[in-house]
């Protein structure tokens, strides 16, 4: 019996435009979800997004049906936007580590995350999630939203599962103070 | 119990929720935790983070599932068109290939071939009273040189009429 893997696969191989449908259907909001954990801002998100699926049709016929479809799909997005960053240079993901600038919605604008919470943890987290470094952001959201292994973050963030592991220990250890001293 | 045994413990929580933890060390984790209430808060404040994480709603455009639809049908009836109309591009990519295989292949024999030849050429030069230099010299010319054009040949010439498009 076919996997969905292998159908995704397949349909990729042939350009199947009714296959990538439902795929936009399936992963658009994932997708937005990720590229703002990545970039920590909406403006130009749609763009990118876009961009991704054209670069699914594109190049579908790499994509490997041994694996699952969402890490590949975020390597494409991560892929392109590094690209958007590096035209626009005052953006960097890895700066942060070397004591870069962090990625911030435009001055004055307000942040996606405050826009976004719904729970009142959510807003407790969305000021030390906008200073967050990013890379930390990204891989606190691939393994916790959107429930990757290490070696799947590993593949799309193109580091070593150590340093995937200890993005997500600091990241959680910066998050953290929002909740110490509580039980509840 | 001291700092450094919670910290090795807060260490193994953050290894858990990871996933990077061996299943020695998660039980040794839960018997620890069913002791210790600092290292209990600790892994409530990481849960309480990784619940807010999913407390963040990014709504999507409501016209960009449309406006991605229509680029990729587009761009996909371009790369149909441009398929329909340069059928030889990508059969050319394929014969040219077929080249560079067969063009290795070619220059693999010419050099074993050659240097066959060339081995045997000795010893039949000494039976038979010949110069072995001037032998082998008429073996490089007349093999190897000639074995190396018709590799080159195969090469250049188009793969229909070779028959392999």
């Amino acid at each position: 019996m076919e996997s969905d893997t292998q159908r995704i696969a397949l349909g990729l191989r042939q350009g199947d435009v009714v296959v990538l449908e439902a795929l936009v259907v399936q992963y658009q909001h994932r997708l937005v979800r990720y590229l703002v954990s990545l970039l920590g801002r909406r403006d130009g998100i749609d763009d990118i997004v876009q961009e991704t699926w054209l670069r699914v049709l594109e190049r579908g016929g790499s994509y490997d049906a041994r694996s699952r479809f969402e890490p590949w799909l975020f390597r494409v997005a991560r892929n392109i936007a590094l690209d958007a960053m590096r035209k626009r240079p005052m953006l960097s993901l890895d700066s942060n580590e070397e004591g870069g600038a962090h990625s911030s919605p435009a001055c004055g604008a307000p942040s996606p995350y405050m826009l976004a919470a719904r729970t009142q943890d959510a807003e407790r987290l969305a000021r030390s999630l906008q200073t967050l470094e990013p890379v930390h952001r990204e891989a606190l959201v691939l393994r916790f939203q959107e429930d990757l292994s290490l070696q799947e973050i590993s593949v799309i963030v193109g580091a070593p599962v150590s340093t995937v592991a200890s993005r997500i220990y600091r990241g959680l250890a910066t998050l953290r103070p929002q909740f110490d001293g509580e039980t509840a | 119990m001291n700092i450094d045994h919670h910290e090795i413990f807060q260490r193994m929580i953050d290894e858990s929720l990871a996933g990077a933890i061996s299943a020695e060390s998660e039980r040794s984790l839960r018997e620890h935790l069913s002791t210790c209430a600092p290292c209990n808060e600790y892994l409530i404040a990481s849960n309480r983070v990784i619940a807010g994480l999913s407390g963040f709603s990014f709504e999507v455009n409501p016209t960009l599932n449309a406006r991605v639809l229509a680029a990729l049908r587009l761009q996909a009836d371009q790369i149909r068109q441009i398929r329909a109309h340069h059928p030889e591009t990508v059969r050319q990519h394929k014969v040219q290939f077929k080249n560079w295989v067969a063009f290795a292949v070619a220059l693999s024999m010419s050099f074993v071939g050659s240097a066959l030849v060339y081995q045997m050429a000795e010893r039949v030069a000494v039976p038979m009273h010949f110069d072995t230099a001037q032998v082998q010299a008429g073996v490089l010319v007349f093999w190897l040189l000639p074995s190396l054009c018709s590799a080159l040949c195969l090469l250049a010439a188009p793969g229909e009429k070779r028959g392999f498009a």
